[in-house]
């Protein structure tokens, strides 16, 4: 997992007053495991977007950190 | 200085309340990033006087379609703490005449593009952890029906419904929507109404008069500052009065 990414999930848990996390994995779900709701995951998406270019909700709903991961190894 | 850093993105800036409103916000020290069609006089005078706090692109908001890369290229990677969206156009005619392609027309300038620029406009607050405001222009023709503005008027509807949702969906992140329900102003606007159309219009408000550009200007800004603070979801009424 590249430590971009991880950063960019810490800001928008730090922004919710949530406490951080110190990895992610694939099955990492959004929702269930992080708690992160619709307005969190549109925060996550501009910060994603923002670093990568990639809006990564455009083609519909991402659920785990694997599908974020797929979206961006795609770009390479 | 006060507000320095401040920014502000205003559309339809080339003529009526769109000049009143960046003299508004460029005299109190905010940048202004403005849209229209068209380089006025106006445009250019104000590119002169505040030469960089006023920042105008060229843009028809019938184009929904490359909305996204404009914005982008317009504000680039400032943050934006506010959005007055002012730019219009009011087809008017009686219901039984309305033809298709001007109404699409129009609901494409001021319903469609503004929503577009709400979803950019809020996205950019997200990035920059910006509490910020938007105002919509709205029309006294929403509430008090005029004899031809039934499609004009249900474009202004649209806009209310939109901006109260805005408010409840991002109030948690304490991103502001409010309606400015404006009366008539003398305008080009509403250059096309008779006197008397006009008169009849005067009548119905308790003051008699047209609603003053920068009474409305006056107001949008200060739904903008830190001091509108705890109003979100309101429609405010700058309207002479309209009874
Ligand atoms: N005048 C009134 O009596 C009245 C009453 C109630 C509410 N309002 C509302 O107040 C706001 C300002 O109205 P106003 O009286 O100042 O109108 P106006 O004098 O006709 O100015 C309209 C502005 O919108 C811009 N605009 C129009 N079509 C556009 C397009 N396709 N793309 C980009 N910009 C466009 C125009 O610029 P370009 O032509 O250069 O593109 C112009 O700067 C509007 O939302 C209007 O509905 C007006």
């Amino acid at each position: 997992m590249e430590s971009k990414l991880l950063e960019i999930f810490n800001v928008v848990l730090r922004n919710r007053g949530r406490s951080e996390v110190s990895q992610l994995t694939e099955n990492t779900h959004l929702r269930s495991d992080l708690g992160l709701d619709s307005l969190d995951l549109a925060e996550l998406t501009v910060r994603i977007e923002s670093e990568y270019g990639i809006d990564i909700f455009e083609e519909g709903i991402v659920n785990t950190v694997g599908e974020i991961v797929n979206k961006l190894n795609a770009l390479k | 200085m006060e507000n320095e850093g401040k920014t502000v993105l205003i559309t339809g800036v080339s003529k009526g309340l769109g000049i009143e409103l960046c003299t508004k916000f460029l005299d109190n020290n905010w940048k202004v990033f403005g849209i229209s069609r068209t380089k006025t006089e106006e445009i250019i005078r104000l590119q002169k006087s505040y030469e960089d706090r006023f920042s105008w692109k060229s843009y028809d908001l019938a184009d929904t379609d490359n909305l996204k890369q404009f914005f982008n290229e317009l504000i680039d990677k400032e943050a934006l703490n506010a959005y007055v969206n002012n730019a219009a156009v009011a087809y008017d005619d009686i219901i039984t005449n309305v033809q298709l392609d001007p109404l699409i027309h129009m609901y494409k300038v001021n319903v469609f593009s503004p929503i577009m620029l709400t979803k950019f406009v809020l996205r950019n607050m997200l990035l920059h952890n910006v509490m910020g405001s938007i105002v919509h222009l709205s029309s006294i023709s929403v509430h008090t029906g005029y004899k031809g503005l039934a499609m004009y008027a249900s474009t202004k509807g649209a806009l209310e419904a939109f901006s109260k949702n805005t408010a409840r969906e991002w109030g948690e992140r304490k991103i502001r929507s409010n309606c400015l329900v404006a009366g008539f102003m003398e305008t080009e606007m509403s250059s096309s109404l008779t006197p008397d159309q006009k008169n009849r219009i005067y009548q119905r408000t308790s003051l008699k008069i047209p609603t003053e550009k920068s009474s409305v200007a006056s107001m949008v800004y200060f739904l903008c500052t830190q001091e509108a603070s705890s109003i979100t979801g309101q429609n405010i009424f700058v309207d002479s009065g309209t009874i």
